[in-house]
């Protein structure tokens, strides 16, 4: 009979106060299970809909999907549904009457297949709800308990499935029982950029499916198992049996050759599955390229409609109908992709606008930008009227109330910056000094941005839609505008400023902190310095006084009193640092071939110099203050807002990916211990070779390589445990020091204020963002990060091909290098070009099937003959006997070249020509850091551009000499005007020219 | 939560049962040794006490003694924390004294009172806890302290409420039931009979649903006529061990 519980319900009224109802809640031994399996019938009372008894499993939909992809679960071809009764009733209450109705019509309507299981009313299948549990937790445990109660009621004869999109739920239920499988189905389609044609990846999110056990990606080969789903859509996989699945190969292959029959054996086989759906599209503007004439007439007569190819490899050829393609072909061309029929090879699209010529600087600069969706249009009147005003006639002051509310340290502290030569953004200073008792005071101060930028301001949103200032090789795109990123909130030398501080009492001896204080204070920066002079005022050499502007214009008196008390300071950080950095070192942290580049921009605001970090001591001495500034702020506003806090963190990497830097560090004789991050550390220091310093450098980029990428996310969103920072060797972390040039940092200094606020009782100003919405920014942050990132090397990329492409490769003598094998092949090598900084593959057999041979002069020729690949070396015989092994780490010549695309972004070709080191007659040369010539590489394509633009101008002012030597009319006549557009191309005006 | 659902499409009320099923019942007769007759009852969550005095003299004002019949006075309160939320119900208010006049209807219909000519029979029922159908709840405690205190009666009177929605009628509505607004009669009924001892209905039901309301109810009324019984007999069973035959 029936059963008697209570539930217990807290209620709010709208007065405030808690209701405490209590609800009875029936439970009995039977409710109908719809199933044609149900072993007694009778019991069960199954009138109505019953389930089709030809399925292959039952699938469980969990609550969320339920609410969320109930639209997906509505296709008829979908069979042997049970909606749980758990679930319906959440898409009751938290999707409306509309939604329910949907779901109750889909129930009634006897073509789908699928029931409701009352589990809430079954007395083995209800669950009561825990004290502390969360909703979503409780819902999700009684939807399993109730699918493993059908399976067994089902006597086992029929495996269940239950799909859910709650990673926990997959880890804790996904082999609890035997026949009820527990999955998620989504996962994100990634293209091998290498080969389109044929290979692509998706990554499972968060996906354990037990009885395969698979963890790895799944293949997807071919065009044909790809579905129409195109890179970055988030699919649906189903998976091969297992006779069908491929291995990837690993041999290397260009682009555009068709040929794919190579006879390498695969290697072993993966997972391989086709995509059965589309669950979210993720089609952007892309970049193309309209074929050339003779490919247009290659496409027949009635090409009303042409195949473009777009300049990322990882999108199909799309379908444009347009009668311009003639007129278009030199430039390139974003389009959208409009539809995709099933019966059709390629995506349809349509023209929205032209970017620039091929091959043209400017228009390769916006290809970049658009292709990582970078938008950098200049800032609206809207924008710039939130901005204060700071001109000469009306400067920009103080005002009474902030000086109030902030603490002053104008007249207390020795306030300074350090940073790269001609740096216009100082978003940080440093200030140390003794206090009255003794002890030590350090102090960060980061410019105050949040104070001109409040929350949903025209300027804040624009900011988070930009989320970062974009570092391309030559230029850069700020978040904010230049009247703050470059004036109000730089904390430049000798003017007043806000800045949000963390200042730390430090023992005197030991260092240890003892006292920390965050707040809001107002600074004046007494010198702005760069790091070149602060390391030489460290090492005592004082003539680099002349170069520091604060100090030139002092009688001799003063300036050295003045001097001695900034190199005291100077000193005494570097001390705290070194410190600092030795206990963080003790746990593990890692230094590692980092990609930071700062740029340094001349007077013109030009870029002057892309300046890796040089190791100079200062440099470290400043960033050691600044992560300790992060690791502070990261554990004030944690434990301020436990939930809706940013950090960032660094997921431990995983230890297979670390299998290839093993195995090159053995073919060198090194070990590397990759079980921690302290191991790891220790082992790569020890990893040095005094012949060949550019092995350690190489092992550190890959161990970089194989380690994930550092992410922001909402503390809410994730377990305490995973916080850490790997690299860092800090259990929390976050972005707190650069606000001019982050967005992070904004939403951190937010979260900082109102957790101080917080601290003196007082109520927080600014909406925080609750931990959905602020998940939701960081995935978004995170993802315009990487699109900066993208921008950075491609823009480099294109450089480097400029600067190597008016070059020939035959006699220059740059063009002609020594490179460093890092990785080995089935058909070639992996190159490291010291130099100029350039990876890329070698092959050692051609296109012909010929394999490389080096004679007894080393001098490389084509011949017919084997390759052998071995785990560190691979040997190439020729037929005639002769063989050549080339080893990791061997030092090659190689003849760089440029490969010439017209659809894509050129690339660098290399040739190894020697298998001999290259030496360089000029020994000098070799001596310059590579990176020196990168930025002079980026120099020279400017100039260069810079030169035909000239040659251009010139043009146009030969023009209007002209003019006024036939004294033709002023302004432009109409030849100069129609010649202008038909350069632009944009109408089909040949023709009326004609006429 | 918008618009709660009543009864789902698979037959269910919110709180798992179908449409004619009663809450749980439980009762206990005999809980007071002051009194002369005394019940305890538990429906679903509903839970009343009653209290019989009597048949006794005239208390009070001898004016209202009636000449042929027992006088039944009954009285209704309810407890501070009966509801979810707390609130002082001070005696004599409109509500107690409408229920306090439903009682005495019901059972002057049912006690014989012209056995006790000129005397007084009293009646306190008190919700301890109302969750839907106290009207039901405190007529069949009552009707419980009655056979308690010995006092003839016709037959047991038993009470039930129904509901009707979505063209079905709902036995033993309960608080959620009731809050939801549609139309809900109260119903006792002296089940060995048939006869109706109260029928109220406050809100508007068209006449066509009336029967199948009414059906509902009396089914629901004597199935509570089942469980009574039950623990009529079971009481006495019980005491009459205690007294040793």
């Amino acid at each position: 009979m029936l059963q008697k519980r209570e539930k217990v319900l807290l209620l709010r009224t709208f007065q405030g106060r808690t209701l405490r109802i209590v609800r009875e809640h029936y439970l009995r031994p039977s409710v109908p299970c719809h199933s044609p399996l149900c072993p007694q019938p009778a019991a069960c009372r199954n009138d109505g809909k019953l389930l089709s008894s030809d399925v292959t499993h039952y699938m469980i939909p969990d609550w969320k999907v339920v609410q969320d992809y109930l639209e997906i679960l509505e296709f008829p071809e979908l069979k042997g549904i049970i909606f749980m009764q758990t679930a319906c009733q959440t898409v009751q209450h938290q999707r409306g009457r509309r939604q329910y109705n949907k779901l109750r019509n889909l129930l009634k309507d006897a073509r789908h297949d699928c029931i409701l299981f009352a589990n809430e009313f079954q007395q083995y299948c209800y669950l009561p709800r825990e004290r502390g549990e969360s909703m979503e937790k409780w819902q999700t445990r009684s939807i399993y308990n109730a699918a493993v109660w059908y399976y067994h009621h089902c006597q086992d004869r029929m495996p269940i499935v239950m799909v859910t999109e709650d990673e926990e739920a997959i880890q804790q239920y996904g082999s609890e029982t035997e026949g009820v499988f527990v999955i998620s189905f989504k996962g994100i389609l990634n293209v091998n950029k290498h080969r389109a044609q044929i290979e692509a990846f998706v990554r499972l999110q968060g996906a354990s499916c037990k009885d395969s056990g698979l963890v790895s990606d799944i293949l997807i080969h071919g065009m044909k198992a790809r579905n129409r789903s195109i890179h970055g859509d988030v699919v649906v996989v189903e998976l091969l049996p297992k006779n069908e699945w491929k291995g990837r190969t690993a041999a290397l292959c260009e682009n555009d050759s068709d040929d794919k029959a190579s006879g390498d054996p695969p290697s072993e086989p993966m997972p391989t599955g086709r995509v059965v759906g589309i669950l979210q599209k993720n089609w952007r503007d892309y970049v193309v390229t309209f074929p050339s004439k003779e490919e247009v007439q290659s496409q027949g007569k009635n090409a009303q409609k042409i195949l473009v190819t777009p300049w990322d490899y990882r999108i199909p050829k799309i379908r444009i109908s347009t009668q311009q393609a003639e007129a278009l072909q030199d430039f390139r061309v974003v389009v959208r992709i409009d539809s995709w029929e099933s019966t059709s090879v390629y995506p349809n699209g349509h023209f929205v606008r032209v970017l620039g010529r091929i091959g043209d600087l400017e228009g390769e600069i916006a290809t970049i930008l658009v292709e990582n969706s970078i938008s950098v249009v200049p800032f609206s009147e809207a924008q710039m009227c939130e901005m204060p005003v700071n001109t000469p006639g009306n400067p920009w002051k103080v005002s009474p109330e902030e000086e109030r509310e902030r603490k002053d340290l104008r007249e207390t502290h020795l306030v300074f910056s350090i940073d790269p030569k001609g740096c216009e953004d100082v978003d940080d200073t440093l200030s140390v000094r003794t206090l009255a008792n003794g002890s030590l005071e350090l102090g960060v101060h980061i410019a105050d941005v949040t104070h001109f930028v409040p929350p949903s301001s025209y300027i804040d949103t624009e900011a988070r839609t930009r989320a970062t200032t974009y570092y391309l090789a030559d230029r850069r795109y700020d978040m904010l505008p230049s009247i703050l990123s470059a004036d109000l909130c730089s904390l430049l030398g000798g003017v007043d400023r806000y800045a949000v501080s963390v200042i730390w009492e430090l023992d005197r001896t030991s260092y240890e902190i003892k006292n920390v204080w965050f707040g809001r204070t107002i600074i004046r920066s007494a010198y702005k310095l760069f790091y070149e002079a602060a390391q030489e005022l460290l090492d005592g050499n004082v003539t680099v006084v002349e170069d520091i502007p604060e100090l030139k214009n002092l009688d001799t008196k003063s300036r050295q009193a003045k001097l001695e008390e900034l190199v005291w300071a100077l000193g005494k950080l570097t001390d705290i640092a070194r410190h600092i950095r030795a206990k963080r070192d003790r746990c593990g942290a890692l230094e590692l071939e980092g990609v930071e580049v700062r740029v340094q921009l001349d007077e013109k605001k030009n870029i002057h110099d892309l300046i890796p970090k040089q190791p100079l001591e200062v440099h470290e001495t400043v960033a050691e203050c600044m992560i300790l500034a992060n690791h502070w702020v990261a554990r004030k506003i944690w434990e301020s807002f436990p939930h809706q806090a940013l950090l960032r963190q660094h997921p431990p990497p995983h230890q297979e990916f670390f299998s290839e830097l093993r195995e090159c560090a053995k073919a060198k004789g090194f070990f590397i211990d990759t079980r921690s991050n302290k191991t790891l550390a220790d082992s790569l220091d020890n990893a040095n070779d005094p012949n060949d310093p550019i092995v350690n450098r190489l092992l550190r980029s890959m161990a970089t390589q194989a380690m994930s990428n550092a992410l922001y996310f909402s503390t809410g969103s994730c377990a305490e445990e995973e916080f850490h920072h790997y690299g860092l060797a800090l259990d929390k972390y976050t972005h707190f020091t650069s606000p001019i040039r982050r967005y992070s940092d904004i939403v951190v200094h937010r979260l900082l204020m109102a957790a101080i606020s917080k601290d003196k009782k007082m109520e927080i100003k600014d909406n925080l963002l609750s931990n959905k919405d602020l998940e939701e920014l960081c995935r978004h942050i995170n993802n315009r990060n990487r699109a900066a990132q993208h921008s950075q090397k491609q823009s480099t990329e294109l450089f480097q091909c400029m600067y190597f492409k008016d070059k020939d490769p035959e006699n220059e003598e740059r063009c002609i290098s020594d490179g460093v094998i890092y990785s080995i092949r089935t058909n070639g090598v992996l190159v490291f070009i010291p130099r100029f900084g350039i990876k890329g593959a070698a092959y050692l057999r051609n296109k012909d099937g010929l394999v490389i041979s080096c004679g007894s002069d080393s001098r490389s020729e084509w011949k017919p003959g084997s390759l052998q690949r071995f785990q560190n070396k691979i040997t190439s015989t020729t037929t005639g006997g002769e063989s050549v092994t080339f080893h990791l780490f061997d030092h090659v010549t190689v003849r760089i070249s440029v490969q010439a695309s017209r659809c894509h972004s050129d690339t660098i070709r290399l040739e190894i020509i020697s298998n001999k080191p290259y030496m360089i007659p000029d020994t000098e040369l070799f001596q310059q850091s590579s990176l020196l010539l990168k930025s002079d590489l980026v120099k020279e394509v400017t100039r260069s551009v810079e030169e035909a633009q000239l040659a251009q101008e010139v043009k146009v002012n030969i023009i209007q000499e002209d003019y006024q030597k036939y004294c033709q009319t002023k302004g432009r006549s109409l030849y100069t005007l129609l010649e202008e557009i038909r350069d632009l191309a944009l109408l089909d005006v040949s023709n009326s020219y004609v006429m | 939560m918008a618009g709660l659902e009543l009864l789902s499409d698979q037959g269910y009320r919110v709180d798992g049962r179908r449409a004619g099923e009663l809450r749980k019942i439980q009762a206990r007769m005999g809980v007071f040794a002051q009194a002369d007759g005394s019940a305890y009852i538990e429906q679903g969550n509903t839970k009343a006490l009653a209290v019989v005095y009597g048949p006794h003299e005239i208390r009070g004002s001898r004016a209202r003694a009636l000449p042929d019949r027992a006088l039944v006075n009954c009285q209704y309160s309810s407890a501070t924390f009966s509801t979810g939320e707390r609130k002082r119900r001070p005696h004599g208010d409109r509500k107690s004294c409408e229920m306090g006049l439903h009682l005495r209807q019901t059972f002057e219909a049912a006690i014989l009172t012209q056995l006790h000519p000129r005397s007084q029979i009293d009646i306190y029922v008190q919700v301890l806890q109302a969750d839907g159908g106290t009207y039901a709840a405190c007529v069949n405690a009552a009707t419980l302290a009655v056979l308690d205190a010995g006092i003839p009666m016709r037959d047991f009177v038993c009470a039930c409420s129904a509901g009707f929605v979505d063209n079905t009628a709902l036995a033993d509505l309960s608080h959620v039931e009731e809050a939801a607004g549609g139309p809900q009669l109260a119903l006792a009924l002296l089940p060995a009979s048939g006869q109706i001892a109260l029928l109220e209905m406050d809100a508007r039901l068209h006449e066509d649903h009336l029967e199948q309301v009414l059906e509902a109810a009396a089914r629901a009324a004597r199935d509570v006529h089942t469980v009574l019984d039950r623990v009529v007999r079971q009481h006495v069973r019980e005491a009459s061990i205690l007294l040793g035959d």
